[in-house]
C-alpha cells in the first residue's frame, strides 16, 4: 500500500542511484518539502517560530552529529561545545562587520578546526573512553567560554547577535527567520542523502564496522575519522550560529552546556543512528513532546476540573517524555527511523506478506 | 628442498618477493626465515598445519604485522612495514579467513567499497554529487557490475550481506577484492567450509580471474586437491619455518610435508 516496487524498473545506473528509488518515497519527500515551503502561510507565527524553526535547526545539528556518531561510529559528547564555537565565532565576525554569509562560514570553519581536535582524541581511544574524552573537552570549552570575557563577555553575560542579513537583505521577520532555518536544514539533508550513495558514506561505514577490513580496501581510517569530525563540526558550527541569529538572538554559554550535548545525542539515538528521517523524528520527540504533553496535561486537568499543583504539572511532562524514550528504545533499539522503516517495509509488500506466513 | 635454488634465482620480474621474513609475538616466533617469490600471473599455494604461520605471513605482507626481520618487495618496490591502506593502494587485495565483509551493507555497497582506491571521495564531492561525484560513481558501478556478472552475484546484488550463506559471502569477498584490480590477490582459505561443488566453482573463479584479469594469486588452503589442481607452485610451512617448496605434485610427496600434515610414523 502506498509504497510499491512493482512497475519500478531501473534501466540504467543513473536511475538506480537516485536518492529515492521508490516513487512513494519521492512523493513523500516532495510533499514534505512543499509543506515546509508553505508553512509560513499555513501556520500561525507562534507555531512557526517556537516549534518549526527550532525543530529545523536542531535537526540540521542532529544530522551533523549523526554523521560522526551514526556513520563514522564515533561517540561524541561534546557536540554542544562545537556548536558554541561556531555560534561565538560567527557572531563576533558579524559584529566586526563581516557580512553574515561569510560570518556563518567562518563560524563553521572555526568549529571544524576545534572539532578536528576532538578527532585526534578519537584516533587514540574508542567507545566509552572516547565518550569520556569528548565530555572532558566539553567541560574545557565551557570553562573557556565562561572565563574569557573576550569571547562571551564574562560568566553571566550574553552576547547580542547583530541583525541577520543575507544576500543584501536584512532579515527581521518571523517568516524570514523561518526560511533561513528551512534552507539550512534542506542543505544539510541533501548532503546527508548524498552521503548514502557516495564513496565517502561507504568509507565511513567501513571505518565504523571493521577498521581492519577498511584498511585492506585502502580506506585510511585516520583520515576518514578526521574528515567525519571536521564535516560534522562544520554543520554544528553553522547550526549553532543560526540558532543564535534566528532563535535566541543572544549568545550565552549555558545555551551550549553539557546538558545540550547530551540532549542532541539523545535526539540522534532516539531517532536512530544512521537514519536521516530518524533525526527529524528524534528531534521532534525530544524538542516538541514535552510542550505537547504539558499542554495535554494542563488542558486535561482543567476540563476534568482537577486541581494539580504547579510542581506536579512541571514534572509530569518530563516523566512522560522520559518514559517515551525508554519505551521507544525497548521496542526498537534503532530508534524512530527504524520504526518508520518497519512500517514502510510492511506496507511495501502488503497485503502479499500474508501469503508467506 | 630441491627447488629452492631455482626459486631464489628467479626473483627478477617477480610480483611479490619475501626475503628472510621473521615475525615474533613476544617470545613466540610465528614465522622465521621464510623466502617466497611469486611470479606474475602465477597461482602460488601456501599450506601448513594450523598455527604454522600462513596467516602471519599474509599479515606481514599486507602490513598488519610488519616483519621484525626481512624484506618484502611488490613488483620491485620495497613495501616492508607499509601501512595496510597504503599496501592496498599499491595493488594488493586480500580476503580473510573469517570473512571481513560489512554486514550492515548491501552486497553492492560492499563490492563498491573495493573500488575505493580508484575513487576519490570527499566532503565537497558528496555535497555537489550531481556535478562532482555522479560520473565517478557510475563509472565505478559499471566495473563493479562486470565483476558481479563474472562471479554470478546478480540475484543478490541488493541484499544485505548479513543473511547470506557462507559460500556466497566468500564469493562476495572475492568480488570485492577483484574489483580493486589488484596486481596481487591474497586469498586466505577461500574454500574453508565448502562442499566439493562449491570448491569447484571457487577454483574455476580463481583460474578465470587469472586468465581474464591477469592477477597473481597467493592461495592459502588446506584442501590439497585444490592446491594440486590449480597452483603452479607452492610453499609448505610448519612451526613458522619453510619445509618444502616447488611444484605441488612433488611437494606433497615430501616426507616432511606428509609428517607435518598426517603426523609421524604411525606404522
Amino acid at each position: 500500500m502506498f509504497y510499491r516496487l512493482s512497475g519500478v524498473h531501473h534501466a540504467n545506473y543513473v536511475s538506480d542511484s537516485r536518492i529515492f528509488k521508490v516513487p512513494a518515497d519521492r512523493n513523500l519527500a516532495i510533499f514534505i518539502f512543499l509543506f515546509g515551503l508553505a508553512a509560513p502561510f499555513l501556520l500561525p507565527s507562534l507555531y512557526l517560530n517556537s516549534y518549526m524553526l527550532p525543530w529545523l535547526i536542531w535537526t540540521a545539528a542532529a544530522l551533523g552529529l549523526n554523521l560522526v556518531t551514526g556513520w563514522a561510529g564515533q561517540l561524541h559528547l561534546g557536540y554542544a561545545a562545537v556548536m558554541a564555537v561556531g555560534a561565538y565565532s560567527a557572531i563576533h565576525a558579524a559584529r566586526f562587520g563581516v557580512p553574515w554569509e561569510f560570518a556563518l562560514i567562518i563560524g563553521g570553519l572555526a568549529s571544524s578546526v576545534i572539532g578536528s581536535l576532538f578527532a585526534f582524541a578519537a584516533l587514540r581511544v574508542k567507545g566509552l573512553y572516547l565518550a569520556l574524552t569528548t565530555l572532558a573537552m566539553q567541560f574545557v570549552m565551557d570553562w573557556v567560554l565562561t572565563h574569557s570575557p573576550a569571547i562571551s563577555g564574562g560568566s553571566h553575560a550574553s552576547l547580542q547577535s547583530p541583525t541577520l542579513a543575507l544576500l543584501g537583505q536584512d532579515i527581521t521577520s518571523d517568516t524570514g527567520y523561518y526560511y533561513v532555518a528551512f534552507g539550512w536544514c534542506v542543505l544539510v539533508t541533501i548532503f546527508m542523502l548524498n552521503l548514502k550513495r557516495t564513496g565517502l558514506g561507504r568509507a565511513l561505514v567501513a571505518v565504523r564496522e571493521k577498521d581492519f577490513a577498511a584498511a585492506i580496501l585502502g580506506v585510511n581510517s585516520f583520515y576518514y575519522k578526521i574528515l567525519a569530525f571536521a564535516a560534522s563540526s562544520f554543520i554544528a558550527g553553522v547550526s549553532g550560529a543560526l540558532l543564535v541569529a534566528t532563535f535566541f538572538f543572544l549568545a550565552a554559554p549555558e545555551q551550549f552546556s553539557v546538558a545540550v550535548s547530551i540532549q542532541v545525542l539523545a535526539m540522534v539515538i532516539v531517532g536512530g543512528l544512521g537514519s536521516i528521517i530518524g533525526s527529524y523524528l528524534g528531534v521532534a520527540l525530544i524538542l516538541l513532546v514535552p510542550g505537547l504533553v504539558n499542554g495535554i496535561v494542563a488542558g486535561g486537568s482543567q476540563s476534568l476540573g482537577m486541581q494539580i499543583n504547579v510542581e506536579t504539572l512541571a514534572h509530569i511532562p518530563n516523566a512522560v517524555y522520559g518514559a517515551l524514550i525508554v519505551i521507544i528504545l525497548l521496542i526498537e533499539p534503532l530508534g524512530l527511523g527504524k520504526l518508520y522503516g518497519n512500517i514502510r517495509d510492511y506496507l511495501m509488500v502488503w497485503p502479499f506478506d500474508q501469503l508467506r506466513k | 628442498m630441491t627447488n629452492r635454488q631455482t626459486e631464489t634465482g628467479t626473483s627478477d620480474g617477480a610480483i611479490l618477493e619475501c626475503r628472510g621474513i621473521e615475525r615474533r609475538f613476544g617470545g613466540i616466533v610465528a614465522v622465521t626465515g621464510v623466502d617466497m617469490v611469486i611470479r606474475p600471473q602465477e597461482i602460488f599455494g601456501l599450506v601448513g598445519p594450523n598455527g604454522s604461520g600462513k596467516t602471519t605471513l599474509t599479515n606481514a605482507i599486507t602490513g598488519f604485522y610488519p616483519p621484525n626481520v626481512g624484506s618484502i618487495r611488490l613488483a620491485g618496490k620495497d613495501i616492508t612495514g607499509t601501512a595496510p591502506h597504503k599496501v592496498a593502494k599499491l595493488g594488493v587485495a586480500r580476503t580473510f579467513q573469517n570473512l571481513a565483509l560489512f554486514n550492515g551493507m548491501s552486497v553492492l555497497d560492499n563490492i563498491l567499497l573495493g573500488r575505493h582506491i580508484h575513487m576519490n571521495p570527499g566532503v565537497f564531492r558528496t555535497a555537489f554529487y550531481w556535478w562532482a561525484a555522479k560520473n565517478e560513481e557510475i563509472e565505478n558501478r559499471k566495473i563493479v557490475e562486470e565483476v558481479i556478472e563474472f562471479l554470478q552475484l546478480e540475484s543478490i546484488r541488493n541484499e544485505l550481506v548479513d543473511g547470506l550463506p557462507i559460500g556466497l559471502k566468500k564469493r562476495v569477498e572475492l568480488a570485492r577484492a577483484l574489483v580493486a584490480e589488484p596486481q596481487m590477490l591474497i586469498l586466505d582459505e577461500p574454500m574453508a567450509g565448502m562442499n566439493q561443488e562449491e570448491k569447484g566453482y571457487m577454483s574455476r573463479f580463481i583460474l578465470d580471474a587469472r586468465a581474464e584479469r591477469g592477477v597473481s594469486v597467493l592461495l592459502i588452503e588446506h584442501h590439497m586437491d585444490v592446491i594440486i589442481g590449480i597452483c603452479d607452485r607452492m610453499l609448505a610451512l610448519n612451526y613458522g619455518e619453510m619445509i618444502a617448496s616447488g611444484i605441488p605434485k612433488e611437494v606433497v610427496k615430501d616426507p616432511r610435508v606428509i609428517e607435518a600434515y598426517v603426523g609421524g610414523s604411525h606404522g
